[in-house]
């Protein structure tokens, strides 16, 4: 079958059901945020390494940064994986695909106007997002709306038995508005700096386990076991990944502030807690991999399943650097460093990426009736988010290690006078050197990122016609 | 070709450009013509769309099933959403094609994951939020709140709005590391205390450098990014961080 070029808007979203159109709007337009996101961070670390190089300090663009990746690509993109497993799971169809399309539009107008708005200064300053409450507040009911969306359709299945892809999308949908409301309570005059800081960390760590790692797993699961026509090998390794993240939540996010203003007893939870991190990552891993026994072959040709297990296994090793970072005696060296900004970049470029593409490559062909455009795209993006990812984290991690070991050694605490109040002062020459390469790999995860994109669009414009999974009940207008 | 597009595209009731590309693809898969997938999907066939064949553990009493309950017409997706627990069929399994049901569920009640959900993000909060805001200051305990004038306060809201807490801290811990930079920041700080320190610690820069100083580094002084702000902003900022330092308490 030649390739078909096609261009009518409504074609290209497959034409299927009101919720699978939905869905690969979702896909396509978290595809694009991953391009901006991608391409800031790129920005925020060379403007790290080079103060005057770009006219955007980075205190600007990493949250533009976090704010397009995380949510205008992560959470844009697994609620259109939502959309898509919800009908096939419960035998329901969406309850409102009016209100979904609302949220799509809300989310990916917000994140716009909260990049533009961060980039012109009006920006809070606050972790991970920085947007003003003026846009916080739009966004939580926005983050309410797949909530919403999730549970009418739960609540009107069909279908009595739940896979536990239903349990980790009814969690990690919940988990996003009630993130998102815990994060406006900072903005409140009457808190103090502590506790603004604290909420911070709580919303920055609990995006990550809560809602991308929760809904990335969850849809994993479901792809896992439709493509490869596999049973789940133990839905209580599940049951234990999914409540693990929970615990683990926000945990691993706090360990930056151990030794800093709050109760000491803070960093004993933090410690403690943070194990469930790993615990979980390394549950969905052996899940995973326990399904897959027999079918490893299968990956080869199951490109987005293959892009979702890798991203699993770099999780549970992000899981256990966060995770040993959060002990007093590594937080005495990692703490305030580069250390974490590596970590947070490997969660979202990297992990985040890689379980998204799990979903949305296995999706689009079956949502559009096409194959996927380019297999060789498809390694090429799992190659350099793989390599330009863990790269990153590698680089970063060890600055903020070698520059951590610097102040405990005394050799910058009390020297700023002598260095000059100036921009690098805080870090030496060996650990300038790993930010240059940190940026040198942030572009080499943008490549990755990109091919990822043209996968998404050329799928959907060009890609080889096949069969297509329709959504169809008789009298129902999917208008 | 294009009224049996149409009449085919009637009798499964989806639209014709999806059954124009499904019929292609169809007829690409079996060798079969185009005329005759349509003609037979115009007769009623059954839709073309389903992605995966129903292992015959898990056919034929599903149909079994369908055939005496006539129920959900209206909701089923044309997908294979499989039954647990499915009857051992009759007849015998073809050696080598038998796979047990995938996406297998249990019953169960989604409103205990939801009230789960909820209650552990509950705890959560409370331990992560409500227990280290709820210290309580001894009285007569020294201070480290800082009595900015008005000017401060608007300098305060252009250092959030630069972003300068991402690459400075404004927090003084007890160790080792931290030895000189001033004294360590209590839990009634009103200083913003920041995550990174990519850049010096700031809770007691007033103390080190002068206001002129100040202003040369925000310009842009050595490897500092240069920030444009007006006269009014700069001398807002500058004041803030001038009066970032320890207020003796």
């Amino acid at each position: 079958m030649a390739e078909t070029e096609t261009t009518d808007i409504r074609t290209l979203l497959g034409g299927g059901a009101g919720e699978d159109r939905l869905a690969v709007s979702h896909f396509v337009v978290g595809a694009v945020f991953l391009i901006l996101g991608s391409l800031l961070s790129v920005l925020s670390l060379v403007a790290l390494r080079f103060g005057d190089l770009i006219p955007v300090s980075f205190g600007r663009v990493e949250p533009m940064a976090n704010l397009s990746l995380v949510i205008g690509f992560g959470v844009i993109s697994l609620v259109g994986g939502v959309y898509y497993v919800l009908p096939r799971l419960t035998g329901a169809r969406l309850s409102s695909t009016g209100l979904a399309r609302l949220g799509l539009l809300g989310m990916a107008g917000i994140v716009t106007a909260g990049v533009v708005a961060i980039g012109f200064g009006f920006g809070s300053g606050r972790q991970p997002f920085g947007l003003p409450w003026w846009l916080d507040i739009p966004m939580l009911g926005t983050l309410s709306i797949p909530a919403l969306t999730a549970l009418r359709t739960i609540a009107v299945r069909t279908e009595p038995r739940s896979y536990v892809t239903v349990w980790f999308v009814i969690a990690g949908t919940v988990w996003m508005p009630l993130l998102f409301l815990a994060n406006l309570v900072g903005h409140l005059p009457l808190l103090e700096a502590v506790q603004v800081a604290y909420v911070d960390m709580f919303v920055s760590g609990g995006m990550v386990t809560m809602v991308l790692l929760t809904l990335g797993t969850g849809l994993l699961y479901y792809a896992v076991v439709k493509e490869l026509d596999a049973p789940l090998a133990s839905r209580q390794l599940a049951l234990v990944g999914l409540w693990s993240l929970g615990f683990a939540s926000v945990w691993w996010g706090l360990a930056q502030l151990t030794f800093g203003p709050g109760p000491d007893w803070i960093s004993g939870v933090v410690a403690a807690l943070g194990l469930a991190l790993p615990v979980a990552a390394l549950a969905n891993a052996a899940n995973v991999s326990l399904t897959l026994e027999g079918s490893w072959g299968d990956l080869g040709t199951n490109h987005g399943v293959r892009a979702g297990v890798i991203g699993l296994y770099l999780a549970a090793i992000v899981a256990a650097l966060a995770a040993v970072a959060g002990f007093r005696s590594a937080a005495a060296v990692t703490a305030l460093t580069s250390f974490w900004e590596g970590i947070e970049i490997a969660w979202m470029a990297g992990v985040g990426a890689l379980l998204v593409a799990a979903t949305s490559l296995s999706a689009l062909p079956r949502l559009v009736g096409r194959e996927i455009h380019s297999g060789d795209r498809v390694r090429s993006f799992v190659r350099y988010t793989l390599v330009g990812s863990v790269g990153t984290l590698v680089t970063l991690a060890t600055a903020g290690a070698v520059t951590g070991y610097s102040w405990t050694a005394g050799s910058n605490s009390a020297a700023y006078a002598d260095f000059g109040e100036g921009w690098g002062a805080g870090v030496g020459a060996t650990a300038d050197t790993l930010l240059l390469l940190g940026a040198l790999f942030a572009i080499v995860t943008l490549l990755g990122h990109l091919a990822y994109a043209s996968v998404v669009l050329g799928t959907i414009t060009s890609g080889k016609a096949t069969t297509q999974e329709l959504l169809v009940s008789k009298g129902v207008d999917d208008e | 070709m294009s009224d049996l597009v149409s009449a085919a595209a009637a009798a499964l009731g989806i639209p014709e450009s999806l059954t124009q590309r499904s019929a292609e693809a169809r007829a690409a898969e079996t060798g079969a013509s185009l005329d005759e997938i349509l003609s037979a999907w115009a007769g009623g066939a059954p839709p073309p769309a389903t992605t995966q064949e129903p292992s015959p553990a898990a056919t034929a009493p599903e149909e079994d099933e369908a055939a005496a309950d006539p129920e959900p017409v209206t909701t089923a997706p044309v997908i294979d959403i499989p039954v647990p627990d499915t009857p051992q069929p009759e007849a015998p399994i073809p050696v080598g094609r038998y796979k047990p049901p995938v996406l297998v569920g249990v019953k169960d009640n989604p409103v205990g994951v939801l009230v789960g959900a909820i209650g552990l993000f509950a705890v959560i909060a409370l331990i992560g939020l409500v227990g280290p805001a709820s210290l309580a200051d001894e009285p007569g305990a020294r201070t480290s709140a800082i009595s900015y004038s008005e000017t401060a306060l608007e300098g305060r809201d252009i250092y959030l709005s630069l972003g300068c807490a991402a690459c400075h801290t404004q927090m003084v811990r007890p160790v080792v590391a931290d030895v000189g930079l001033g004294d360590v920041t209590l839990n009634d700080s009103n200083q913003v205390l920041g995550t990174r320190r990519f850049g010096p610690d700031l809770a007691n820069v007033g103390a080190r450098l002068t206001s002129g100083q100040l202003e040369a580094i925000v310009g842009g002084l050595g490897t500092h990014p240069a920030h444009s702000l007006s006269p009014q902003d700069l001398s807002a900022l500058v004041e803030y961080l001038s009066r970032s330092q320890s207020d003796g308490n």
